[in-house]
């Protein structure tokens, strides 16, 4: 990991660091590459991934409307709101 | 936030004479209390819908009586990257709000969610009593998404006894929980389902007659945890366990489980958290000329520094050229502890102990106190440490931490490990001496 990575990676992810976090972010990877080189050793040829720790199937609940939360309940847990609708900030010129 | 930084948002009046006191930390739902996740990002949000565990506990009579301080996301060391502040003992040790509040006996017990073992190492060092149920018997809806696939709602308190009753409210399945394990399994970690399995001879409802001591992870630690761990043994000898020690490439597995335990946190937490733009959750900036600005300064302003690397490292081992050896090859190693884990338990049925099962002894942390100067000078010590809960975490097994020592069972042997914590000497049991 290179600074021009590290930004790369802010930028995807909505995030900007100073430039002293960058160093210490730097530090923090090239820790975690050792980590994987202690992976790697491990041998996991013939080994199938375990996305789940517990056996499980999907379950979908019937296809029905519902409505949880009543339109007054959703506009108040916004900054504001303006004739039902949530107002946002300004994002367009 | 009270002054003394334990609660984030405190409910005085809410209490009963009588009725059992519950603190739930950050990470879970409340329509009448703020859910913060211990960041500046949540600061202040009201929830609309409370968390499944809430309404079991209203509804079997417990009073709420606020919000714990919790680390960002709950994932740090011992709360240390909390927005609302550290909480730091009179001694300088770091503490959690936790521990504090059942040692205060400002609560009967707490309910939060164990994303990374913080909970367990701070019952350890508080010797006081935490359960990390096995996963899927208590539901996580409405509780703040961290790392999914390893977390689990979990319990402190003071006693065993207190830890179970809590327990027996909490179990059940949850249709609102995609996780969450049928009812005729959920209802085995309860009292009730375990007494009722144990008289059908079911395997998971046996008594532990059988310890493995993870010696690795036990020379890992410093003396006075080595002190313990030996007091323990010794304890559990003298009631007639047998004493053994992990088979040596199953120590080889846990050291690098937390390796793959980081990887899999860090890329879920990653995207748990990218929901988290500063428009429809929480913190949103107040200067910005276009859309990217707005989404960037909100969360750079918002997340502190742990979640930051724990939001770039997640987004960089599932990227193109590292997806293969990083979260796939995590989700092998994985499978590989998991399996580790189902061989120990069944080679200490066969060493003669087939009528009990058997479980895992090892420290819960490396050391018996921590100060502030010690995260400060390792921001990174919540992904070195785990390495005691990342075996636990990353296979959802049950674990009890009493007094520096931590148990690891079978899934579904929550109610023999609390009993087998239960005779653990008085002050690594977390009772009264």
């Amino acid at each position: 990991m290179d600074r021009d990575a590290l930004l790369g990676l802010e930028r995807l992810n909505q995030l900007a660091l100073t430039p002293e976090e960058q160093d210490e972010m730097l530090a923090f990877f090239a820790a975690r590459e050792t980590d994987w080189e202690s992976l790697a050793q491990v041998d996991t040829a013939n080994v199938e991934r375990m996305v789940h720790v517990r056996p499980m199937v999907n379950v979908l609940r019937e296809d029905v409307p519902a409505q949880p939360f009543s339109r007054e309940d959703l506009l108040a847990q916004a900054p504001e709101s303006m004739d039902g609708y949530w107002q946002v900030p300004r994002v367009l010129q | 936030m009270s002054e003394n930084t334990l609660f984030i948002t405190e409910n005085p009046c809410n209490r009963t004479a009588g009725r059992p006191v519950i603190g739930l930390d950050d990470l879970i739902l409340t329509q009448d209390a703020a859910t913060s996740a211990g960041s500046k990002m949540l600061a202040g949000f009201k929830s609309l819908f409370e968390a499944r565990v809430v309404e079991r506990l209203r509804e079997a009579g417990y009073d709420i009586a606020g919000k714990a301080n919790i680390g960002e996301f709950g994932f740090d060391f011992l709360g240390e990257s909390s927005y609302f502040g550290p909480v730091v003992d009179a001694d300088g040790h770091l503490a959690t709000a936790t521990a504090k509040l059942l040692m205060d006996s400002s609560v009967d017990a707490v309910v939060g969610l164990e994303v990374n073992g913080a909970q367990a190492r701070s019952a350890a060092l508080a010797g006081q009593v935490h359960l990390k149920p096995t996963y899927g018997c208590v539901s996580r809806f409405g509780t703040v998404a961290v790392a999914c696939s390893g977390e689990t709602v979990d319990i402190t308190a003071r006693s065993t006894e207190d830890v179970q009753q809590v327990l027996d409210v909490l179990a059940g399945h949850d249709d609102a929980d995609g996780t969450s394990l049928p009812a005729r399994e959920c209802v085995r970690v309860t009292a009730a389902g375990f007494a009722e399995a144990a008289g059908a001879g079911e395997a998971f409802a046996a008594p532990i007659t059988h310890v493995k001591v993870a010696r690795g992870l036990m020379d890992a630690a410093d003396a006075d945890t080595k002190q313990l761990m030996e007091a323990a043994i010794q304890a559990l000898s003298s009631e007639g366990v047998d004493i053994t020690d992990m088979a040596s490439e199953t120590d080889a597995l846990f050291a690098v489980a937390n390796l793959a335990w980081n990887i899999l946190m860090c890329a879920e937490l990653c995207n748990n958290v990218n929901r988290f733009e500063g428009m429809k959750y929480g913190y949103h900036t107040e200067k910005y000329q276009t859309i990217d600005e707005l989404y960037t300064k909100s969360r750079t302003e918002a997340f502190g520094y742990l979640t930051k690397a724990a939001i770039l490292y997640g987004s960089e081992v599932l990227a193109t050229g590292n997806y293969e050896r990083c979260y796939d090859k995590s989700l092998r190693i994985r499978r590989l502890v998991s399996e580790a884990f189902s061989n120990e338990f069944a080679r200490g049925a066969s060493a003669g102990n087939t009528a009990g099962q058997t479980a895992i002894l090892l420290p819960a942390c490396a050391k018996r106190a921590y100060s502030l100067a010690d995260v400060e000078a390792n921001p990174y010590l919540a992904f070195e440490e785990n390495r005691f809960t990342a075996p636990a975490a990353i296979t959802g097994l049950p674990a009890v931490t009493a007094g520096g020592v931590q148990l690891i069972g079978s899934a579904f042997s929550d109610v023999a490990l609390l009993r087998l914590a239960n005779i653990l000497p008085a002050d690594c049991a977390g009772k009264e001496a």
